[in-house]
């Protein structure tokens, strides 16, 4: 059978996609996987190692399985069984790794994968054409974050390291940022000996998540998707202020080292021999080339630095009963707040699998 | 998860299956009396819980849980819902475990976008929810239905009082006795006085006794013969003569279980005694009486827990003749040797006897000269 779904992007967000895709009963055969990285957990897994992550954030459910259970927990042994009751369970990076390379295993993503990056995707009679391939009638966009953020003045001194690249510390480290980034580096310069100084405009939120929970979910999704375009985008901007989890995890390492003089939050540099910014990605549909063509060549409305979207991911204006155009990752947020994270990715693919098999 | 009030609603329900399969199974009218006062009581609280709780982690389930469950046994004492207690936990815990494992379990891997939908279930779901609350409801007015007639008896009505159809006697006081020889009869806050027997059940099954009050009979106060009865919250008081038992159960083997829960039997002969039958008998009190407190005998297969048994002559509790019993959490006190020198009747306070296995676990015995003793092969096991 000739592939009639394609997945442009190769990350966690398009492995979760053809899970659930094959969970739904479509075979590798049907489906194109577009991307740079054979290894979906590639990119993912290098920002991880650069800022020493252990853990997730994310809770049992964060997985990238069809199903939402069995959960990480029940492999992780009664420990974490019990943990997960009350959410205080954060699966090991490691075994989250060792699942999602069982997911690629079984989902056949390497018989669906095509290397290579996508510069175009366009509609035509039938669905879309990807770079001249196709049509495919059912198409997902998961092409994750535009590039990494470097804030001026940051940017050209030679001093900076992004966060998110590969780096040791030196002897005293300024970090620019306060989100879950930015808390690694503080506890990871801390123990390499560093003094650290915080940059950072505000206090960071503490919250267990990227979003309050009730927003994972239609209870709170309903009356998001109900708001106004306006409203929606100050949720979002409020939503994409940083924040990490609370805990004596976090804060008994930085109360020793406040108190020993190790730590002080600034709002400028002063004195740093090196600079690591934990500032995130670059933010919005524009920085993505992608995504920054499909907009123009149809026309597609936009809100800010988002793409308007249907509640269940789609673009709208592209889509019918006969084909969709849907966006995973961060791309999505119109759709579903916490786009970026796992439960984004699942969000959307469920929504884009119910589509698929709906048009059989 | 964060539930919606719809997705609350619909995951009880359809969790719901498990112990309305079960109810259903038990044939029994207060199983399903039972399944709906959950469900009534479980849909009232989502409402509730619903605009206090936004977001609801797993351990929350175990408090709920606890809370729903003190709920319904309030609900059923106060609706007379004549469940065993046992029976009713039993039916309780399957409904809550069901629960769990259909939301955190089940219904994920059933529909992967339960959980972002709040718990709803999509069209299958709601029409699975449907079906549980026509069934549960539905049930419920056939109970209502085809309930049996009762009769409410005003003052005091001279007997013996013969009952041959499904009935709810209830009220007033019935002067010579009461005789059950129909299936499904309640007689609930009646007292008798006097009679051969203060009440007779003989060849029925489905009897429940409750609040009863039995004074003055002139042999036992309760005798139930190839029946089934449930007997709560009885008191059989001031026996007529010197050999009144108070309460007996005998050959009933091929009748279903019966129970004799929260009465207190003083001064009779022999206080609750039980002859090739099966029999929980359980909170109760029994008080000085001339002869055994409890008596689990005759090849029965009977449980003792919970009791009080005080001043007995002879023996407080025995099993005895081949039966095999569990004798857990009584308490035993001042059980009196009968002045006959037989050590079997020595002031035991828990007595295994002939062939008798009778299993211990958690007794008091206070004050009872012969103790806890096994005669005539014999034994206790722990």
């Amino acid at each position: 059978m000739a592939e009639r779904v394609a997945i442009v992007g190769s990350g966690l967000a398009a492995l979760a996609a053809q899970a659930t895709l094959r969970h739904a009963g479509v075979r590798p055969a049907e489906i194109a996987v577009f991307g740079t990285h054979e290894d979906p957990t590639e990119v993912w897994q290098g920002r991880a190692a650069a800022i020493r992550q252990e853990r997730m954030r994310s809770e049992s459910e964060g997985h990238l399985a069809a199903a939402a259970w069995p959960g990480l927990a029940l492999r992780d042994g009664p420990g974490a069984w019990l943990q997960t009751l009350a959410n205080r369970y954060h699966p090991p990076v490691r075994l989250f790794l060792r699942h999602a390379a069982r997911v690629r295993d079984a989902s056949g993503w390497d018989a669906s994968f095509r290397a290579g990056r996508v510069e175009r995707i366009a509609a035509v009679d039938g669905g879309f054409e990807v770079d001249g391939d196709g049509p495919f009638r059912h198409v997902l966009v998961a092409t994750g974050h535009p590039g990494l953020a470097l804030p001026d003045p940051y940017a050209s001194d030679p001093r900076t390291v992004h966060a998110y690249e590969p780096h040791d510390y030196g002897s005293k480290v300024a970090i620019v940022g306060a989100g879950m980034a930015a808390a690694h580096e503080w506890l990871n310069a801390l123990a390499a000996g560093s003094e650290v100084q915080s940059i950072r405009r505000r206090e960071p939120t503490r919250r267990p998540l990227n979003v309050p929970r009730p927003l994972l979910t239609k209870r709170g999704l309903e009356p998001y998707h109900r708001s106004t375009p306006e409203e929606h985008a100050a949720t979002l901007r409020t939503l994409s202020q940083p924040s990490y989890p609370p805990g004596d995890a976090w804060d008994a390492p930085l109360r020793a080292a406040e108190a020993e003089g190790r730590l002080r939050v600034d709002d400028r540099l002063n004195g740093a021999d090196q600079v690591i910014c934990a500032t995130g990605f670059r933010e919005g549909w524009a920085h993505d080339p992608l995504l920054a063509r499909l907009v123009a060549e149809h026309d597609l409305p936009t809100h800010d630095r988002w793409i308007v979207l249907a509640p269940d991911s789609t673009v709208a204006a592209l889509t019918d009963e006969t084909r969709t155009l849907a966006l995973a990752g961060v791309a999505a947020q119109w759709a579903f707040p916490a786009a970026d994270t796992i439960a984004g990715a699942k969000y959307a693919a469920r929504a884009f699998a119910r589509r698929v098999c709906r048009s059989r | 998860m964060s539930f919606t009030l719809r997705g609350r609603i619909q995951t009880r329900l359809a969790a719901a299956v498990p112990a309305l399969l079960v109810a259903i199974a038990l044939q029994r009218w207060w199983a399903i009396e039972l399944v709906a006062l959950m469900l009534a009581i479980g849909l009232a609280l989502d409402v509730v819980y619903d605009r206090a709780i936004s977001y609801q982690p797993a351990w929350l389930a175990l408090p709920l849980g606890a809370f729903e469950l003190a709920l319904v046994y309030g609900g059923m004492r106060l609706l007379g819902i004549a469940a065993p207690l046992s029976w009713a936990l039993g039916l309780f815990g399957i409904a809550w475990a069901s629960a769990q494992v259909a939301g955190h379990a089940a219904f994920p891997r059933l529909r992967l976008e339960y959980g972002e939908s709040g718990g709803e279930l999509g069209r299958a779901g709601a029409l699975t929810a449907v079906a549980v609350a026509a069934t549960v409801f539905g049930g419920l007015g056939a109970a209502y239905a085809t309930r049996p007639p009762t009769v409410h008896l005003h003052g005091t009505v001279q007997g013996p009082l013969v009952i041959t159809r499904s009935e709810v006697l209830t009220g007033g006081v019935v002067k010579g006795g009461i005789v059950v020889r129909a299936n499904h009869v309640t007689i609930r806050h009646v007292t008798v006085v006097g009679g051969e027997y203060g009440i007779d059940v003989e060849h029925a099954q489905h009897v429940t006794i409750d609040h009863v009050r039995v004074v003055r009979s002139q042999l036992d106060g309760i005798r139930a013969t190839d029946a089934g009865v449930m007997i709560h919250d009885c008191t059989v008081t001031s026996p007529a003569g010197p050999f009144v038992a108070g309460i007996l159960i005998s050959y009933s083997m091929g009748r279903p279980m019966s129970m004799v829960d929260g009465c207190t039997v003083s001064g009779t002969r022999e206080g609750i005694s039980t002859h090739s039958a099966a029999v929980d008998v359980m909170n109760n009190h029994v008080i000085g009486t001339s002869a055994r407190g409890i008596l689990l005998g005759e090849m029965s297969m009977d449980m003792a827990s919970h009791n009080t048994v005080e001043g007995a002559k002879g023996i407080g509790i025995i099993c005895m003749d081949h039966s095999m019993c569990r004798i857990e959490h009584n308490t035993v006190a001042a059980t009196q040797v009968d002045g006959t020198q037989d050590p079997t009747r020595g002031g035991v306070g828990i007595e295994a006897f002939f062939y008798a296995e009778a299993q211990l676990e958690h007794n008091t015995v206070i004050a009872s000269p012969g103790g806890m003793r096994a005669f005539d092969n014999s034994v206790f096991t722990p």
